[in-house]
């Protein structure tokens, strides 16, 4: 398999597995409260200072939700998967230049990395 | 209304901004951002995160056939990530100090530069000579013709190009869009790349600009399960129609109309976040 039919493959695997635990976190989301009143006030504003619940916001609280098949857990560990797919696309990558050799090529997909990863845990701490 | 019928509602119109999104080329992001702010009246920060968890859905899944086609440069998508990748963390550093107003009028800018590029021909840039730098990076490539042969193409002013794209991942990091206007911009009227492969490198590059802002997005709280379901699962499989009736359609006609659509939409915006309504 060449390079370009792994990038591929990753890509459409990820975001496959992404989009079928989000819908089924959306399932579990309809049949438990689709029954109620819209209320579009909840999207009208938003503010950093207010308090964001954990159960969406942080990684624990999303596998928490998860496991406990909550479907804001399994909707946001969608989404998780999916912030994935791209970046095992550059590890991949990487890899692959590593196989060839092709060092320069090898340490640019390390720089975007470190640049994702850095940025990520930034935002967990 | 049911939280049922308004979720079905969203998912229809995220399914029609991704088939547009596609079919015109501007992707699902830009389109629903709108939808979104002046059809339901979301706040821009919620539809900024929908609309960044649609851009790396669609990226990730339209660009997985080119790249199999052999029309997206890895090479030069991987090498100008690194400047995507930094403005992405830049822009969401940013975002912090904007109201909806500035992001409003930022926002409608970008769909002014967006219509304005509609307007472009798309060129193959044939017979280009392409400069030292490039070639030492060896972003030179080939891309498949319609009669199957490969053609070769050189590219240049890499450092323009790069520059370029910093300010892309920018307006990535604090829209959530892909900003394929300014990475086509970059690639396809600085660097000389032919057309269709800047259009789908861009696309290429869209995922990883996306993923660098969108965890610290999920932290703050943007990212809304409600939304950000059916939005993903409708702009995806609208890109997914979109780019199958692509193949059999012409669009010239689409491409215009739609053109004057985002032009209005553009200046409704400007005007509206510079009289701080929003």
């Amino acid at each position: 398999m060449t390079i370009q039919d792994l990038i591929a493959r990753t890509l459409r695997i990820g975001v496959t597995v992404a989009c079928v635990i989000a819908f089924i976190g959306g399932i579990i989301y309809l049949v438990n409260h689709g029954s109620e009143p819209f209320e579009l006030e909840r999207y009208l504003h938003f503010s950093y200072s207010d308090p964001h619940s954990p159960a969406f916001t942080t990684v624990g609280g999303i596998f928490d939700g998860f496991l406990g098949f909550t479907a804001v857990g399994w909707i946001q560990m969608g989404v998780l998967v999916l912030i994935l797919t791209p970046v095992m696309r550059v590890l991949l990558s990487m890899f692959d230049f590593l196989r060839e050799r092709d060092w320069l090529y090898a340490l640019i997909c390390a720089v975007v990395l470190a640049v994702i990863i850095s940025n990520s845990l930034e935002g967990m701490a | 209304m049911t939280i049922l019928v308004f979720t079905l509602i969203l998912l229809l119109a995220a399914y029609c901004a991704g088939l547009l999104g596609s079919l015109t080329g501007l992707g699902g992001g830009v389109v629903i951002i709108p939808v979104l702010t002046l059809g339901f009246g979301v706040d821009f920060h919620y539809a900024i995160g929908a609309a960044l968890v649609s851009s790396i859905a669609t990226s990730s899944g339209s660009g997985s056939a080119y790249v199999k086609e052999g029309m997206t440069n890895v090479r030069l998508g991987m090498f100008l990530e690194i400047a995507t990748s930094i403005g992405a963390v830049c822009g969401a550093a940013v975002a912090i100090y904007l109201n909806n107003n500035i992001i409003a009028v930022i926002y409608g800018c970008v769909l002014l530069l967006t219509a304005a590029m509609q307007q472009r021909r798309k060129s193959d840039h044939d017979g280009v000579k392409g400069s030292e730098m490039a070639r030492r990076l060896r972003l030179y490539g080939t891309f498949p013709q319609k009669d199957g042969s490969l053609k070769r193409y050189e590219l240049r002013h890499v450092g323009g190009g790069f520059s370029v794209m910093y300010v892309a991942g920018v307006l990535s990091g604090i829209l959530g869009i892909g900003s394929g206007v300014l990475k086509v911009l970059a690639m396809d009227a600085m660097m000389k790349v032919p057309f269709k492969v800047s259009t789908t490198t861009s696309n290429f590059m869209m995922g990883v600009t996306a993923c660098a802002s969108a965890v610290i997005y999920v932290q703050r709280g943007i990212i809304e399960p409600g939304l950000a379901c059916p939005v993903m699962i409708g702009v995806l499989l609208g890109a997914l129609t979109g780019a199958r009736l692509l193949k059999q359609m012409n669009v010239k006609v689409l491409r215009q109309i739609f053109c004057v659509a985002i032009t209005l939409v553009a200046l409704n915006m400007i005007w509206q976040g510079m009289a701080g309504q929003y």
